[in-house]
């Protein structure tokens, strides 16, 4: 057989066998964009849901780049007859967009710090009497600076901690083993956990707060949304611990508390200057996002302290470019777009529509069914395909459900962010995952407890406790 | 010659690692050894990055550095690298490469013989890219994990396949050499022959008559096989065997056999979807199987 033609077959082969989806997610557009438009919805509406199935393809299954599906879903709204360009491209960026990619930013800026160590000996100074208060300690500080800071920051602070407290346990034994799942999975659900905190612990929660000020105007200031989402947050914080307790039973005996002290031992002055110093931007930043966030929003102030960083040399600009994820970006902008079409082309409500009509059809059909099966879907959704790209496409049809119930959309950012199932859903659990000491299966047999009783405890403080607010 | 070494977990990884050596210091092959890491989702790339670079900061190992270590630590066990006071893997230097590739240095390590390196991403996609760029000449991986994971890298790996399936340090093995007139079993018999000479090992050669017709010719070619093999010194035997090729060859060999195949000349579409016979053998037949390019 002719040599040229085996290497050129050979490479198309391998290429179909690397982007077989992206393949398939084309076959799947073009055949419904062959099928005749649904009654009662318009040409656009339905080319926009058409795309939305195609971005779920993508991102589920990653056939191509980020930036690519993100560039793929902005030519496509316009050549589709979405929208015009001039929309598209003014629904490309707002302060949700801002806000993730100044978050992403600031984070790495306060990771290059090195405030883990600093960290780990203010949290044994605290919780230092016992080891299972320790990890108390890990569980409660990752949520509480998760839910300010967001989980990629704080996880990358923890994690450190977290490996070398158990640095030299033999996970050969089941009581060793234990206790490096007991203290990783402590991080981490401390970690996610606390991302549903306040705006600012997740993009998708910045997400919903802008669908709901431009789809139904109604207004969530940073107080408002944690008075709902903390008191969920603690209680979740005192379920996992028993959760983990239970799944993971240990003595604990070769955790070292002081893992870390070898490193604590190379201070200077200079880096005792730079952690003051980032201390009071970090406070500065989650000051600014209480007090002024009506009149900046969330994402010029995250810029901000990205900003106040790179001013005093703290961290230059090749650092932050080299470890921002602008691909994530680039994807939540034309995603949160394409949410924006969703609701304008008027699919979002012939989507609510034909849902309310399949409630209509069920035995028992009440507020209570169809946020519960909101809320599911929000959650499995965002387990499979992240959280604030959920929120982006989801959101809408969550707000049109009840436009002026916000415990619909809150309901719906808080459920995404129970990415407790699979390894894919969060960073924290992608990183969980990366360390090789994790595998699927463990998260998961943990996780589908603590996700149920999460939509358990949701339901609850939405139906008993959010109406007396 | 260059091997590469493909290796997982520890407990599976040590029949890999250790016919891996033998074959690379029979060829006095310069050897890499490649951990492959999770694929990690591209929203979370960055942030993996990120933490594992301060996890070096912290002198913390980060995933794969350990298996890395336990593999080096395995090769002066048996003394494939010669242990000193100085050649410990305490300090290490990891050298960021391109394409998801990283190198680990040792400080005292001055032979250029071995490699270490660690690579981030979907397994055949890596490995391919690793072969074509260092230009390896014989692929080895473990048994274990899926049959469509060996099918696809002996389908897109442009080297030989190595694949180490119930692998004995202990046990005597023999080469069994399957052979017809295809081009690929010309270059499956060179092999054999530098590897029986290598190992003394004996080696049975076989083939099975694909129609009334062809008697005569394969007759013709297991002798001329088996002088091939009388000139070089080395014990051989022939056999024919009988019924559908794959069934045949599968049966016939035991587990302390290493199967040396060429490959399919088929054309790879029809390799793709519908499989071939060496494919078919490496996945039915429970012993090392080589699969020559």
């Amino acid at each position: 057989m002719n040599e040229s033609y085996k290497i050129i077959s050979s490479s198309i082969l391998f290429w179909f066998s690397q982007k077989k989806w992206f393949v398939y997610s084309i076959l799947v557009s073009i055949f419904l964009l062959n099928l005749s438009t649904p009654i009662g919805l318009s040409v656009p509406a339905y080319h926009s849901l058409i795309i939305l199935v195609l971005v779920f393809m993508l991102v589920t299954f990653e056939p191509i780049p980020f930036p690519a599906i993100a560039l793929l879903t902005l030519v496509l709204q316009v050549v589709l007859g979405v929208a015009p360009p001039d929309q598209v491209a003014s629904s490309f960026m707002n302060d949700a967009v801002l806000f993730v990619m100044g978050s992403l930013m600031f984070a790495i800026a306060i990771v290059h710090q090195g405030l883990d160590i600093r960290l780990a000996r203010f949290i044994v100074f605290i919780f230092g009497r016992s080891k299972r208060m320790f990890l108390v300690g890990l569980m409660s500080i990752s949520a509480i600076l998760s839910s300010f800071l967001g989980e990629h920051t704080v996880i990358a602070i923890m994690l450190p901690i977290g490996l070398s407290v158990i640095k030299n346990i033999d996970t050969q034994q089941t009581d060793g083993k234990n206790a490096v799942l007991i203290t990783l999975f402590s991080i981490a659900y401390g970690t996610i956990i606390g991302s549903i905190g306040t705006p600012s612990g997740g993009a998708r929660n910045v997400i919903m707060i802008n669908y709901l000020q431009e789809f139904s105007n109604v207004h969530i200031d940073y107080w408002k949304w944690m008075k709902h989402a903390y008191p969920i947050l603690i209680i979740q914080l005192v379920v996992a611990y028993f959760v983990l307790q239970f799944t993971f039973p240990s003595s604990l005996k070769n955790i070292k508390m002081r893992g870390f002290k070898k490193n604590v031992e190379n201070r200077s002055i200079k880096k005792d200057i730079n952690h003051l110093f980032s201390c009071l931007i970090i406070i500065a930043i989650i000051a600014s996002w209480f007090t002024f966030n009506d009149i900046y929003g969330l994402g010029i102030i995250a810029l901000g302290g990205a900003l106040i960083f790179m001013i005093f040399g703290m961290i230059s600009w090749e650092e932050i470019n080299k470890n921002t994820n602008w691909g994530v970006i680039l994807l939540f902008a034309a995603t949160i777009s394409l949410g924006f079409q969703i609701n304008e082309t008027g699919a979002s409500s012939w989507l609510v529509i034909k849902f309310n009509e399949l409630l209509n059809s069920l035995p028992s059909n009440s507020m209570n069914v169809s946020w519960s099966i909101m809320a599911i879907l929000s959650g499995l959704t965002a387990n499979f395909f992240t959280s604030s790209a959920t929120v982006s496409l989801i959101g809408p049809m969550a707000i049109e459900l009840h436009p002026t119930d916000i415990s619909f959309a809150l309901s719906s950012a808080i459920a995404s962010g129970f990415s407790f199932l699979t390894v894919i859903s969060s960073p924290t659990a992608m990183i969980l995952y990366s360390t090789g000491l994790v595998s699927t299966k463990v998260f998961f047999r943990v996780g589908i407890l603590m996700f149920i009783i999460s939509i358990l405890i949701l339901y609850l403080m939405s139906q008993f406790y959010w109406v007396t607010l | 010659m260059k091997i590469l070494i493909a290796i997982g977990g520890k407990e599976f990884s040590k029949p890999t690692l250790d016919l891996g050596m033998k074959i690379a210091n029979s060829f006095k092959s310069s050897t890499t050894i490649a951990y492959v890491g999770k694929k990690i989702s591209q929203f979370s790339e960055k942030d993996v990055s990120v933490v594992h670079q301060n996890l070096d900061d912290r002198q913390l190992y980060r995933p794969g550095i350990r298996t890395l270590e336990w593999a080096y630590d395995f090769l002066i066990s048996k003394k494939y690298i010669e242990a000193t006071n100085t050649n410990k893997f305490d300090d290490y230097l990891l050298v960021d490469e391109e394409n998801s590739r990283m190198k680990v240095l040792l400080k005292e390590q001055h032979s250029d013989k071995i490699d270490l390196i660690m690579r981030t991403g979907e397994i055949i996609e890596q490995l391919k890219d690793e072969v074509e760029v260092n230009k390896h000449d014989i692929t080895i991986i473990g048994g274990g994990g899926n049959k469509g994971l060996h099918n696809k890298l002996i389908q897109f790996i442009d080297s030989a396949v190595f694949v180490v399936k119930n692998y004995s340090v202990n046990k005597e093995y023999k080469i069994l050499l399957p052979v017809n007139d295809s081009e690929g079993s010309e270059k499956a018999i060179d092999t054999a022959i530098n590897f029986a000479k290598s190992y003394k090992l004996k080696v049975e050669i076989v083939a099975v008559y694909e129609g009334k017709k062809s008697q005569e010719k394969t007759d013709k070619l297991l002798l001329k096989t088996k002088n091939k093999f009388v000139k070089n010194k080395i014990n051989a035997s022939t056999k024919i065997l009988d019924g559908p090729t794959v069934n045949a060859i599968v049966n016939h060999a035991k587990d302390d056999s290493i199967i040396i195949l060429g490959v399919s000349p088929k054309n790879p579409i029809m390799k793709y979807f519908f499989g071939s016979k060496p494919i078919s053998i490496a996945q039915k037949c429970d012993c090392p199987v080589l699969i020559t390019k």
